[in-house]
């Protein structure tokens, strides 16, 4: 359920409004745009059935959110989100900005392999335009034989490139219990396609005072990665920008096929119009060099 | 780029900063140590609740709470929204104390 308030609302009316809610045991969330204030109704709406919320001062319209993925669907915001990355004053550095105008260029490597190959793509990112360097520490690899990732050395390396070049950056997150470390040492942390519904997983990171790189699985649908980002922002991460990275196809030649009808998608569906990002190094790497130049616009 | 400061002039900001961190330290006892008395006083308004037969959970209540430090929190030029999820977690931590009993 969301509330639509008048421009003309005032701060007393807002939280008149918000206690009577409240008190039936909901929580809100407040949404403000140029237009309109929006406050959005979390928890059981048969709670709210008997409250006259559409004659209390200052309401204009009460609208239930049908879909599944309420705070995610952009019914729930008064204007389209911008997530920004990096922007943490006890970290100095530039900050990335997901949903505005500007088309956000993360690049870098598929796996972090050593502190001089790091620094040197992290320059050629920078140099090129990029505003985010990404790179695997923890690698969900299909054969359990396969290079598994530095793991936390990488993170450090990740960390000590971010401070010399001032570029936030993203690294995946496998398991729960790699959050904190990730999350001291990265900007953002990238679920991967292979954990899209890792439902433990993505509670946790709904936890943590980061943004959430939230790629779409190998087969997943729009509304399965809708529901995935609500996992995380229910439980209080707003900051969740999804990535389309290919799906399986009949199609064998590229490995995966880059669903580009899904962008309009999320826009369509997606709350605030918001931040997405396509992967392209997956759909283009089929070789294993092609794999290694992940890429994400 | 700032001009390096005479060496007086750092050592008096120092002197000044090293002070406000003390009182910043002072507060954050004070604060906890609220936090204390409000958990004490939760824990014997849960007893009473239980005497007069009340419900331990009061949504009502709790609602009330949130707006008045809503409300208290414009007045002083803090941000409301940062503060209402303040005092939710401070309400957990009553909340907590009540139902444990």
């Amino acid at each position: 359920m969301i509330i639509i308030t008048r421009a003309s609302i005032t701060d007393a009316e807002l939280d008149a409004i918000r206690e009577r809610i409240e008190q039936r045991g909901m929580r809100t969330h407040l949404s403000r745009g140029v237009e309109r204030t929006i406050i959005g109704c979390i928890g059981d709406e048969s709670l709210l059935a008997e409250l006259p919320l559409r004659s209390m001062p200052g309401v204009e319209d009460v609208v239930p959110v049908l879909k599944p993925y309420k705070l995610a669907s952009r019914e729930f915001a008064a204007a389209p989100s911008v997530v920004r990355v990096g922007d943490d004053p006890s970290r100095p550095g530039r900050v990335a900005a997901f949903g505005g105008p500007a088309i956000a260029i993360i690049a870098g490597p598929c796996s972090v392999e050593g502190p001089d190959m790091l620094r040197e793509t992290a320059e050629a990112v920078r140099d090129a335009g990029g505003v985010m360097l990404r790179g695997g520490a923890f690698k969900p690899r299909t054969s359990p034989y396969a290079f598994q990732g530095l793991g936390a050395t990488a993170l450090k390396m990740l960390a000590d490139v971010r401070r010399t070049t001032g570029m936030p950056v993203v690294t995946e997150v496998m398991d729960p219990r790699q959050i904190d470390d990730v999350a001291e040492h990265a900007d953002m942390l990238q679920v991967g396609a292979r954990n899209m519904q890792n439902f433990s997983l993505l509670s946790e990171l709904g936890r943590v005072k980061r943004p959430v790189l939230l790629k779409r699985g190998l087969s997943a649908t729009i509304k399965e990665l809708l529901m995935a980002a609500e996992y995380i922002m229910a439980q209080g991460n707003r900051d969740v920008v999804l990535c389309e990275r290919g799906i399986r196809t009949f199609e064998v030649a590229t490995r995966n096929t880059l669903d580009v009808a899904a962008l309009d998608g999320f826009r369509e569906l997606m709350r605030r119009l918001a931040p997405f990002a396509a992967a392209a190094g997956r759909s283009l790497g089929a070789s294993a060099d092609g794999a290694r130049a992940g890429a994400a616009a | 780029m700032t001009t390096d400061p005479s060496p007086s002039a750092r050592d008096a900001a120092l002197d000044t900063l090293g002070r406000y961190r003390q009182q910043i330290e002072q507060l954050d006892r004070d604060l906890v140590s609220l936090l204390a008395k409000r958990v004490a006083l939760s824990k014997e308004i849960g007893a009473m609740k239980r005497v007069a037969g009340l419900p331990t959970l009061d949504p009502a209540r709790e609602a009330e709470v949130i707006r008045r430090a809503a409300a208290l929190a414009r007045d002083a030029s803090l941000n409301d929204e940062k503060v209402r999820d303040i005092f939710w977690h401070v309400i957990g931590l009553s909340r907590a104390v009540q139902v444990d009993e």
